[in-house]
């Protein structure tokens, strides 16, 4: 490390360091986080509490009146119910589905590099064009999907899939869990590369079996990026809009409808910016209620793990 | 030292050139997406005013129909909105009732208004001023695909309900994959689909200050449909097919009969040009009916050149060579006298078979929160064709939910 | 898990290789399967495309499409935008983040919860729902329909997780490291460059894949943002050839959508490597 040919800095560089260092260093990140993200919250919780007219004017304060008339609405218990179902299938068979995918692609075999390729490849696509083009796949006149499920036996009747939510959330469903792979297999492979060597010699050198190098061994030390894959895939997928609105709009009569897409409805078709306000702010709480229990857990998990 | 220079002079060089941009009025025109001409026709229009107006920078806006909405809502809840914009005539009342739109009586000239068939200024009076200029018209018809009438053995379209169901199930007859009638039960239009019914039947929307959706003419009009689906004579599961889908049925020569507007008859042109068809009125079930739209020119309170902008309209938009090119190019039905007495509209019989129907057409009622009625109409007309609930049911719901809309104005 | 020495292929590892590519196949088949859609329609004349029943091969191949799709889309003017985009927001997040990834990962200050859970709130979000709030920010900046507006956009919605990412990465890196290189007299910037990057390069490799496709496949606040269609990014522009149309050309969109994907998946299949080779050697360290 003495090869080191550096300039010391006149002053004190440690001391100076210790105490604006940090906050200089995430001035930038601060500032353009606040005012993007922030400011818009902001209006979000004014809306939220007053009455707004179409075009976004504020009228008057009326408190919590907005959030009371959304949580009365028929739809609101029908679509926290799908967006639940929605989130956890869709993090749940995304995560479950990744492991082993990340496993098998961490290893060396034949055409490996193209299938890290492929399995990445949905990720190249913008969901909205997933969305269109899966629709128009799952046609159920002209659909491909269909053609070829007649043409392997599969079916004697084309399907129309999108046309009632009992075939139609599935569908949404299996297409979410494609498109998140791509992301929970990056964050595996890349937990799955630190991974250090020495353990699994010495484990081996002691004899343990493979399940239990994954067991006691791979598992823990990839807890945190698993906690990463889970809690940003419920984030994402939870607000996910596209793939349900260009699938089915979240109809028949509301029955694929999640929070975001009737938000997006209320907003913006119905012109009701109040409880679209209202909802939003709903969401967001959820979410929050969500992280805040799972880092709870989670820390605690840490400290057992510490301890042993 | 050199690149200094160079910054500085382009630094320069660009507040020169936004200086001076700025020289002249720029008017902001939105306008919705018809087809790949569409931007010609109004940039065509632009050209035509700046040669005339050389101090008048028009920048055209096209924005797909999708989010028509949502971008002018934006726009304006964000301070910025376009001194012209083009929407559907029945968001007009909500522009109106909250003070966005500017009306128009002061600027109209007896000249100019004259242009205009008379039927077509009525949708966009609103407490009798006028708001929006109509510029893209239709009514709706019936397609009929001639080779399967003839191949099933019926001489002439169905003039009534009666008969087109007959005729229907002659045609299912014909094969697996041919249908006799189509029906939409997706997206938007869901609920003009069944209107046509509902209308024929002697139904109203509105009846005084509450739904008429719940009426026995509109159950009479809904249950019709349902069995219609029940005994396979339309596409199966209705509720996935839009209104491109059945039109794309159609155009294949799958389904005997669809209503829709002119528009589709540009469409077979281009997709489908060896397919055999005619346009007949919308069967009639007590009455003859049929639905007219059409969508409006703008003008927005917030504009600062409402002048300029109204001398872009009168002089440019709706001059008569541009309506002609307008209405000739995207296919839609003559809104102007001008365009009415060209010989492509007077000459040609299918466009006859529109005009004809306009007499007998209704209108979308103009109240605010029309949207939010449209999708609550739409929730009960699909729980209906998935067999979800009855006929009767479903729009009583859906009339209890429209009339607490009704009164909330 | 490592190194290994490279065999000539034996007979275990085609097994292996068979074996590991059979659990793949469903991932690989369902994945393939729109792509299959998108070229089998992106190649059919409009005559053939909504033909019954559908076929996967046209009877005649028109490569013509793509061609006039071009032209048709201005998709010339909308690949710059988006690359313009894409490549600014990701320089941009970059820049922004290391610094405060090390300050997080490394250093302790007053606050730095607070940071990482205000970090961790702005990812709850969703664009849709915030749409309203940044136009007018926007409005008020004068940005709209400027191509600046959603590189600032994006950068701040990205930041979250690029710092959370480096970050992680930081914390991989023993701090041995960095303190001798203090004794030795490095300032806080020179460790940061000269030590912890070079051994982050697949965690800023990652990243920048992450915010490259997110502003690359981005769609609402584009579509809020945007005005003049010579601005549009290929997202929008493709979407509007599909959107609230009357009659939808789905030969061009196929093809559009093809082209848009392509130089994405060209740049997963060279990064690929690269990544390949970086995690390999911080696994070795």
């Amino acid at each position: 490390m003495r090869g080191y040919a550096l300039q010391s800095s006149g002053i004190n560089s440690t001391q100076f360091g210790r105490t604006t260092a940090p906050y200089l260093l995430i001035l930038p990140s601060l500032f353009l986080t606040f005012w993007i993200i922030g400011y818009p919250l902001w209006d979000l919780v004014n809306m939220s509490t007053h009455a707004v007219t179409r075009f976004g004017q504020l009228k008057g304060f009326i408190g919590l009146a907005n959030f009371a008339h959304l949580i009365a609405e028929p739809l609101f218990s029908g679509c926290l119910v799908r967006t639940l179902i929605w989130t956890i299938s869709v993090v749940g068979g995304s995560v479950i589905l990744s492991m082993p995918i990340a496993l098998i692609l961490n290893e060396k075999f034949a055409g490996r590099r193209i299938a890290r390729v492929i399995i990445m490849l949905p990720w190249a696509v913008s969901l909205t064009m997933t969305g269109i083009v899966w629709r128009w796949a799952m046609d159920g006149q002209s659909g491909m999907v269909n053609a070829t499920l007649f043409n392997l036996g599969v079916i004697r009747q084309p399907i129309a899939w999108l046309a009632t939510a009992g075939t139609a959330f599935p569908v949404e469903i299996a297409i979410g869990i494609l498109v998140s792979i791509p992301f929970s297999v990056t964050v595996f492979l890349g937990g799955l590369a630190s991974l250090p060597n020495e353990i699994y010699e010495a484990a081996r050198i002691d004899g343990a079996t493979a399940w239990q190098c994954w067991r006691h061994l791979t598992l823990p030390l990839l807890r945190p990026f698993i906690n990463i894959a889970l809690v940003l895939n419920v984030i994402y997928v939870f607000n996910s809009f596209p793939l349900i609105w260009v699938m089915t709009q979240g109809d028949p009569a509301n029955s694929t409808d999640i929070f975001v897409t009737w938000l997006y409805k209320l907003a913006f078709r119905y012109g009701k910016l109040d409880s679209a306000a209202a909802l939003s702010l709903v969401m967001f709480v959820i979410l929050l209620v969500f992280t805040i229990t799972y880092a709870v857990l989670a820390m605690r998990e840490e400290s057992i793990e510490v301890r042993r | 030292m050199r690149k200094a220079l160079g910054i500085l002079l382009g630094t320069a060089t660009m507040a020169f050139a936004i200086a001076s941009a700025e020289a002249k009025t720029q008017l902001r025109v939105v306008v919705a997406y018809y087809s790949a001409a569409t931007q010609e026709i109004f940039e065509g229009m632009a050209k035509d005013f700046s040669a005339t107006h050389p101090d008048v920078d028009v920048k055209i806006e096209v924005v797909p129909w999708d989010n028509l909405e949502q971008r002018l809502t934006t726009d304006i809840a964000g301070g910025i909105a376009p001194d012209i914009a083009m929407i559907g005539t029945r968001w007009l009342v909500d522009f109106v009732k909250n003070d966005v739109a500017e009306p128009l009586d002061s600027y109209l000239t007896p000249e100019f208004k004259a242009r205009f068939l008379e039927n077509f200024l009525g949708p966009s009076t609103i407490s009798g001023k006028l708001y929006g200029l109509p510029v893209a018209a239709s009514a709706r018809a019936m397609y009929y695909n001639k080779d399967l009438l003839a191949k099933a053995g019926i001489k002439d379209p169905p003039e009534n309900w009666d008969t087109l169901v007959a005729d229907a199930k002659k045609i299912k007859a014909l094969g697996n994959d041919i249908y006799g009638f189509a029906l939409q039960g997706k997206e938007i239009e869901t609920d003009a689909y069944w209107y046509y019914s509902l209308w024929t039947h002697g139904g109203e929307l509105i009846e005084g200050t509450k739904s008429g959706i719940a009426s026995p003419a509109a159950v009479a009009a809904l249950s019709l449909y349902r069995s219609l689906i029940d005994e396979g004579l339309t596409e199966p599961n209705p509720t996935g097919y839009n209104r491109q889908d059945i039109e794309r049925l159609f155009k294949q020569g799958r389904i005997g009969m669809i209503l829709t507007g002119p528009w589709l008859r540009g469409q077979i042109k281009t997709d489908a040009p060896n397919l055999n068809y005619g346009i007949a009125p919308i069967p009639a079930g007590t009455t003859k009916a049929t639905y007219g739209v059409t969508d409006s020119m703008m003008l927005f309170k917030s504009s600062q050149q409402e002048k300029v902008a109204w001398q872009f309209l009168s002089e440019a938009a709706f001059s008569p060579k541009w309506r002609i090119e307008f209405t000739t190019k995207e296919g839609f039905l003559p809104v102007t006298k001008a365009e009415a007495e060209q010989p492509q509209f007077t000459n040609d019989p299918q466009l006859k078979a529109f005009t004809d129907m306009l007499p007998y057409a209704h209108f979308a009622p103009l109240i605010p929160n029309w949207e939010q009625i449209a999708d609550t109409t739409i929730r009960a007309l699909q729980k209906v064709y998935t067999g979800e609930a009855k006929p009767e049911a479903a729009l009583k719901e859906a009339a209890g939910s429209i009339d607490s809309i009704l009164q909330q104005q | 898990m490592g190194l290994r020495i490279s065999h000539p292929p034996e007979r275990s590892y085609i097994k292996k290789s068979a074996l590991y590519w059979l659990c793949l196949s469903p991932f690989v088949i369902t994945t393939l399967f729109p792509f299959a859609v998108m070229i089998s329609t992106a190649i059919k004349p409009r005559a053939e495309v909504l033909t019954f029943p559908p076929v996967w091969l046209a009877k005649h191949i028109r490569l013509q499409n793509f061609v006039d799709m071009w032209h048709a889309v201005g998709f010339g003017q909308a690949l710059v935008n988006s690359a313009l985009v894409s490549c600014t927001t990701t320089a941009l997040c970059l820049l922004v983040a290391i610094p405060a990834a090390y300050a997080t990962g490394r250093m302790q200050f007053r606050g730095k919860r607070i940071f990482r859970q205000f970090l961790l709130v702005t990812q709850m979000l969703s664009p849709v729902v915030l749409v309203l709030g940044i136009f007018r920010l926007m409005a008020t900046l004068g940005l709209v329909d400027q191509l600046w507006a959603l590189v600032l956009a994006y950068t701040a919605f990205n930041l979250a997780f690029a710092i959370w990412m480096l970050q992680a990465y930081f914390g991989t890196i023993p701090i041995e490291l960095e303190e001798a290189a203090r004794l030795d007299g490095a300032s806080t910037f020179q460790r940061l460059r000269l030590i912890l990057l070079p051994l982050t390069l697949p965690a800023l490799g990652v990243t920048a894949i992450f915010v490259f496709l997110y502003c690359w496949n981005e769609f609402v606040l584009a579509l809020t943002l945007l005005r003049s269609s010579q601005k549009f990014t290929l997202t929008l522009q493709i979407f509007s050839l599909v959107g609230g149309r009357y009659s939808v050309e789905w030969d061009h969109v196929m093809a559009a959508t093809l082209l848009a994907s392509a130089p994405v998946a060209v740049v997963f299949a060279s990064l690929q490597r690269y990544l390949v080779r970086g995690l390999a050697l911080g696994a070795i360290k």
